[in-house]
């Protein structure tokens, strides 16, 4: 199998990026699932997706809106009425999802390639997140597991919270490398490492 | 005498000392001060000359509301101008300089303008430059004589032209209360309201937290007031769920309480830390909002009111109280209320000799006497300031007899010998916001001032900003906004018993120019010159005389310019009403604005195959975000070299180009087939799995909106794809009909566009190359036909092969996952090196579909119908479609549209995109245009340059000479109108 | 100007992009009749007050919603997903 090549291979470069004081207030780093799907549920069936969800990947997803949940090598997430956007450590999720849901039940479609997950964590993550999208990131606005869509001029994006400061962006991969950048620069302020 | 420093008093850190400059020369002051009052406290009471006569100029205010003491900030190369010295903290290493003065401050020629002043007045520039020439000195040619000696003359501070290095950021923030203002009703609020458990966020302009607290002489909670508010700004600056932000001015209040704020960062600091920004633009969205904005004071206009030393009372004490500066050794008040009175006294108490409060009233209130006694003051009541001496620093006033009731002046002048002047005309609340959020302000006689409406959705007032002047009722109604309700919370107050209700005293009219509008030279004359000349309406007046209009927007000036302008029409001054106040309140950086994207226009779109494209020699051109290969260039070819080298080898042998850009949408479910023959003109429903097919899209209005090639790829899952351009704008057509129109279809669409990278391999040898590399599959014409699609692997990563062609030539598109993009195009290169491949970017790949007669964006224009296209054949009979009966309109079926040609070049010299075409040649008067070309290019196959143009009638027109009239780039010149097919009209090659 | 998503919640106008006037009606697509396609196509009542509008989501869900907003004040009275609000085409 011939391994995926990250857009942001030749920008990312480990190492700490401190404030003048050494502390830093993010770690950036890219999470780099081997399966992005995206599940689409036709009206009044959302219940057979969610089935899909823990048939597949054993994860429970409550259902409202943006819900979702999150572990160490997998999540999903609600993003848009009936739709899910699930990832995993482990390639080929999408031929098992494709097994799973029906032509009755919705849609499935292999992001996998599609979207780059970048990893924003730390103290002043919500802070540097604040400062791209125009959306509340405090707790209990945007609880941990909980998804949401939103974008930053051009640049759509899905994003997580995966902890209690932990958030997994997901933006479409030709725009990775532009907003890798701009995270960088923005993260300035409160010094930040990459891992 | 001289303003000088107070050896005790105010809140500045007298143990240090901060090294500035003003016009070159080195000044000291402490941290904590402005540069108002780090200059005041050197002496200097000359900080500028005026807008239009030059006048000198010194400080009026201590805040925001400052018109005069604007000055220019040198940062490096780069300069900033009209900064109030008033907002700004000093710091070491700080440069300023003075504006609009030549060749110095003190030395001015431009002063001159003063002995115009009667020809100067409001209008003067219309009336003179506008309209015809009527003699050698009028009119509009005049003008453009004159404009540059008067733009150097009029004017503020000069803009820099260098670029600036600043950084600036944005921010979004949430809360569900706002205080904006952090006086005693501000800080009251922001603490019931945290207490109580809301997310709260407190803006406060200033760098210093607590507002009059600072410099009022009354105490809170048994402390002074500062002390009380340094106290409780602690206090909330510790509670998790309160955001503090000093120096941070709300300027705008928009829809849904949206709110703007600018936070100045590190203006003051002489070394900003490592990726610290300039200033903060804010965007808050509010629960409810806490209007704790206080009031201005505003000046009383008088003949000499402008001169260096007078000053509004309450900034005199602010400057005396909280940074420990005397504005002056012998001081006089002017005032037609009480609260100037206690300025007067706090000046005493610091150390100033108050010489006389002239009171334009007869009877004054037992308080406000028993106050003046203790300042020592001669007090003059019924008496007005009717001159003021002592070029550019006051020497002398000159005081009169004055009847407030009819404004007449009478008795003989007397001198009084002062430096200072302090000036009270009664008080403004700073209802700005209110009023951007859509509020009507109520006229109040008792204040004289106007008052926010009672009743808001959306905001509270609290202090200052009601009207509410005393110190306990502040804080009180603070509390209340705050949503505090257990009274015996409120901390007890040594109130002071001076009423500010003014008498109705705007103007004192006599002799010389009298200022309304400070910051842009608006004189009572000009207003009264205004209603002379038929401005009867307070907008017109605003607009004529430009009061308010400068950047300080009238904080000091709209209240006395509407009553001077209401005693003019002989009307009340709520009878005249007052214009709306919009944002911003105080000045924005366009750079705070731009925020994150100053400097940084677009982000950028980038290929999987990006870095292979930059590493072999790409020239890149931006296509909207994309960033794609223009030509791959050799070693000292041209761009036309370049490309017809890489149109001719793919026409030979085979080229390569990276066609990941094309707009990709997953068009999935049971009722994908069905959806696609509502949107496309032709049938989607017959194509075979496994299949693709050339699709066009119109609008509803019949025109067309895109086209593109539609892959099978099962029974329920079609790949559509668009135009690079386009694809934003097909996937919201599509996405608006599935939701709004036909909600029952079970269709999904899913942006992939960025799943895939896409390589285009064409030429003839393209299937000998693919036979060399792709495994799992044959790719032979009867294993992958004309528009069939196949499975295999290349160099072990899965690909998805369509043969399709753009260029006319035998050509496959080859898709992998973009993470694949790289890996996949390396081994095609690889492969195709035998049979002499070359990659070719966007400029060969327009020569190829130019000479092929392809239509792209160019020619889809949003004006083009499929039959001006020569698509007709695309346009199913056997079922409708989107704008299946729009299309068949009269207007869009009419012979003589615009319809697609091809361009021959007649002298063998390029053409242009853009140029337009004519049956006549006539280069002094180009005229009777009949289409315009949209695409040319040199074609390698044909020897010669060749074009698309849409044409009148242009299919009835083949093989007729016309000429190009391109008069913007000066090219003239003949050509033949033909097919739009030049090459391979029978697809022989792409068939093949 | 806030608009309050049904699904995302309240979010700023930037997310979002007004798409049509709401409240019309399109032909039956087999309907031949030129003058109902033309006023679906052009005519517009455009409401001073309370008016019902299209809008997407484009920035967020990308739902088109349905907002019953006045043109006057600019408070937004309803919002709706257009998926559940009905139909806005003829049945044939």
């Amino acid at each position: 199998m011939v391994d995926q090549l990250s857009p942001l291979t030749p920008v990312l470069r480990s190492g700490r990026y401190a404030r003048d004081d050494h502390s830093v207030g993010v770690t950036l780093a890219e999470v780099q699932p081997g399966s992005i799907v995206q599940l689409s549920a036709w009206p009044g069936q959302q219940a057979g997706i969610l089935a899909a969800i823990r048939e597949v990947m054993g994860l429970f997803v409550p259902g409202g809106a943006g819900s979702g949940v999150a572990t160490e090598t997998k999540s999903a997430f609600g993003f848009a009425p009936g739709k899910f956007l699930v990832s995993d450590q482990e390639e080929g999720f999408s031929v098992a999802f494709a097994d799973a849901v029906g032509p009755d039940a919705g849609t499935v479609t292999d992001l996998s390639h599609g979207r780059t997950v970048i990893r924003i964590a730390g103290p002043k993550a919500e802070w540097v997140l604040a400062k791209f999208f125009a959306v509340d990131f405090s707790e209990p606005a945007l609880a941990v597991g909980s998804g949401i869509s939103t974008v930053h001029h051009d640049i759509f994006a899905q994003i997580q919270r995966t902890g209690a400061d932990q958030f997994d962006v997901y933006v479409f991969r030709s725009f990775a490398r532009s907003f890798w950048n701009s995270l960088r620069h923005a993260s300035e302020e409160v010094g930040y490492e990459v891992e | 005498m001289s303003p000088r420093r107070a050896t005790s008093g105010g809140l500045i850190d007298r143990s240090r000392s901060i090294r500035f400059t003003f016009d070159g020369q080195e000044f000291t002051g402490h941290p904590g001060d402005t540069l108002a009052s780090a200059l005041l406290a050197n002496g200097v009471t000359l900080l500028g000359r005026s807008f239009k006569y030059h006048r000198p100029r010194g400080v009026l205010a201590a805040g925001v509301d400052e018109p005069n003491a604007l000055v220019t900030i040198l940062r490096g190369e780069a300069r900033e101008p009209n900064i109030q010295a008033t907002m700004l903290e000093i710091y070491d290493g700080l440069k300023v300089v003075s504006q609009n003065r030549f060749p110095s401050l003190g030395m001015d020629v431009g002063a001159v303008n003063q002995l115009g002043g009667k020809v100067l007045g409001a209008g003067f520039y219309y009336k003179t430059f506008m309209g015809p020439v009527i003699g050698p000195l009028k009119g509009t040619r005049f003008w453009m004589f004159c404009e540059h000696f008067i733009r150097r003359a009029a004017g503020l501070g000069k803009a820099g032209t260098m670029a600036d290095p600043s950084r600036y950021e944005r921010m979004n923030a949430f809360c569900d209360v706002l205080v904006v203002g952090s006086g005693p009703a501000g800080l009251m609020a922001a603490k019931a309201a945290a207490e109580s458990g809301q997310r709260v966020i407190l803006a406060e302009q200033d760098a210093r937290l607590g507002g009059s607290a600072n410099w009022c002489d009354e105490t809170i909670d048994g402390q002074p007031a500062g002390d009380w508010a340094a106290a409780t700004v602690r206090e909330l600056a510790r509670m998790s769920n309160v955001r503090v932000l000093p120096r941070t001015s709300v300027w705008g209040y928009y829809d849904g309480n949206t709110i703007a704020a600018l936070e100045r960062v590190t203006d003051h600091k002489a070394s900003p830390r490592r990726g610290e920004p300039r200033q903060r633009h804010w965007t808050i969205r509010v629960g409810k909002v806490v209007l704790a904005t206080g009031a201005f004071e505003r000046p009383l206009v008088f003949p000499g009111n402008d001169r260096p030393g007078v000053m509004l009372a309450s900034a005199a004490e602010r400057y005396a109280a909280e940074y420990g500066v005397l504005p002056g050794e012998k001081i006089a008040v002017l005032t037609n209320n009480d609260g100037a009175y206690r300025s007067a006294l706090a000046l005493r108490e610091a150390g100033c000799h108050i010489v006389a409060i002239i009171d334009v009233r007869a009877d004054i209130s037992q308080p406000a006497r028993a106050t003046a006694v203790r300042t020592g003051a001669e007090i003059l009541t019924g008496r007005a300031v009717t001159a003021t001496e002592g070029g550019k620093k006051l020497h002398c006033i000159k005081v009169q007899a004055f009847d407030a009731a009819t404004g007449q002046i009478s008795g003989d002048p007397r001198s009084i010998d002062v430096d200072c002047l302090l000036m009270s005309g009664g008080w403004s609340p700073v209802i700005n916001l209110a009023s951007q959020a859509g509020a009507k302000a109520e006229w109040n006689e008792r204040l004289q001032a106007f008052l926010p409406p009672k009743d808001a959705d959306g905001w509270i007032g609290a202090g200052g900003f009601n009207g509410t002047f005393s110190l306990d009722a502040a804080l009180s109604e603070g509390f209340a906004a705050g949503g505090g309700t257990d009274a015996g919370l409120l901390p007890a107050t040594s109130s002071v018993d001076l009423d500010i209700a003014p008498a109705g005293v705007f103007e004192i009219t006599g002799k010389g120019k009298a200022f309304v509008d400070f910051q842009h030279d608006v004189t009572s004359e000009d207003v009264r010159l205004a209603h002379r000349e038929g401005f009867q309406s307070v907008e017109h007046l605003k607009r004529y005389t430009t009061l308010g209009m400068a950047t300080d927007q009238g904080k000091t000036s709209n209240v006395p310019g509407l009553a001077i302008m209401a005693n003019a029409l002989g009307k009340q001054i709520p009878e005249v009403g007052t214009t709306r106040f919009r944002p911003p309140f105080a000045p924005v950086t366009i750079g705070a604005l731009a925020a994150e994207r100053y400097g940084e226009i677009r982000p950028e779109r980038l290929t999987p195959m990006h870095d292979w494209h930059v590493e072999n020699g790409a020239t890149l051109y931006s296509a909207g975000l994309w960033h794609r290969p223009m030509i791959f260039g050799l070693p000292g070819e041209t761009v036309e070299q370049a490309y017809v080298r890489e149109a001719r080898t793919t026409r030979e042998a085979a080229g390569i180009a990276d066609v990941s850009t094309l707009g990709k949408i997953a068009v999935q479910g049971p009722d994908a087939a069905d959806f696609l023959d509502r949107v496309y003109t032709n049938m989607f429903s017959t194509l075979p799995v496994g299949k693709a097919r050339y699709g066009l899209m119109l609008r509803e209005d019949g025109l067309v909106l895109d086209d593109g090639t539609t892959w099978r790829l099962a029974e329920h899952d079609f790949l559509m794809t668009t135009t690079t351009a386009n694809a934003g704008k097909v996937m919201q057509h599509l996405e608006y009909l599935l939701d709004v129109i036909w909600p029952d279809l079970k269709v999904t669409l899913t942006s992939v566009t960025d799943q895939w990278a896409g390589a285009s391999i064409a030429g003839p040898r393209s299937r000998d190359i693919l036979a060399a590399c792709v495994t799992g599959t044959k790719v032979d014409n009867e294993t992958l036909p004309f528009m069939g699609i196949v499975y295999g692997e290349i160099d072990g990563a899965p690909v998805m092969i369509c043969r399709l062609s753009f260029s006319g030539e035998l050509a496959y598109e080859v898709y992998s996952g973009a993470g694949h993009g790289t890996h996949v195009w390396e081994a095609l290169i690889a492969a195709g090196k035998p049979f002499g491949l070359v990659p070719y970017g966007l400029e060969a790949l327009g020569t190829m579909r130019i000479e092929k007669g392809h239509v792209t964006g160019a020619e889809i224009d949003g004006r083009v119908t499929a039959r001006d296209l020569h698509l007709d054949w695309m346009l199913s009979k056997k079922k409708p479609f989107v704008g299946s009966m729009m299309m068949i309109r009269e207007g869009l079926v009419a012979p003589d549209r615009l319809q697609l040609v091809g361009i021959l070049s007649r002298d063998n010299i390029p053409l242009n995109g853009g140029a337009h075409i004519v049956e006549e040649l006539d280069q002094d008067n180009p005229h009777g245009s009949i289409g315009h070309m949209t695409a040319a290019c040199y074609s390698p196959v044909l020897g010669q340059y060749i074009g698309l143009a849409l044409v009148k009638a242009g299919k009835s027109r083949h093989g007729q000479r016309a000429f190009i009239s391109d008069p913007l780039r000066k090219r003239f010149g003949p050509i033949e109108i033909v097919s739009n097919h030049f090459y391979d009209p029978e697809g022989k090659r792409m068939h093949g | 100007m806030i608009i309050t998503c049904p699904f995302c919640g309240p979010r700023d106008s930037s997310e979002f992009v007004y798409r049509e006037e709401g409240g019309r009606t399109r032909p039956d697509p087999a309907s031949t009749d030129q003058a109902a396609w033309n006023a679906y196509v052009y005519e517009r009542v455009n409401t001073a007050g309370d008016h019902e509008e299209i809008w997407q989501h484009s920035g967020g869900c990308r739902s088109h919603l349905r907002v019953l907003r006045n043109t006057v004040t600019h408070k937004i009275l309803d919002v709706t997903l257009a998926r559940e609000t009905g139909k806005a085409e003829k049945p044939a």
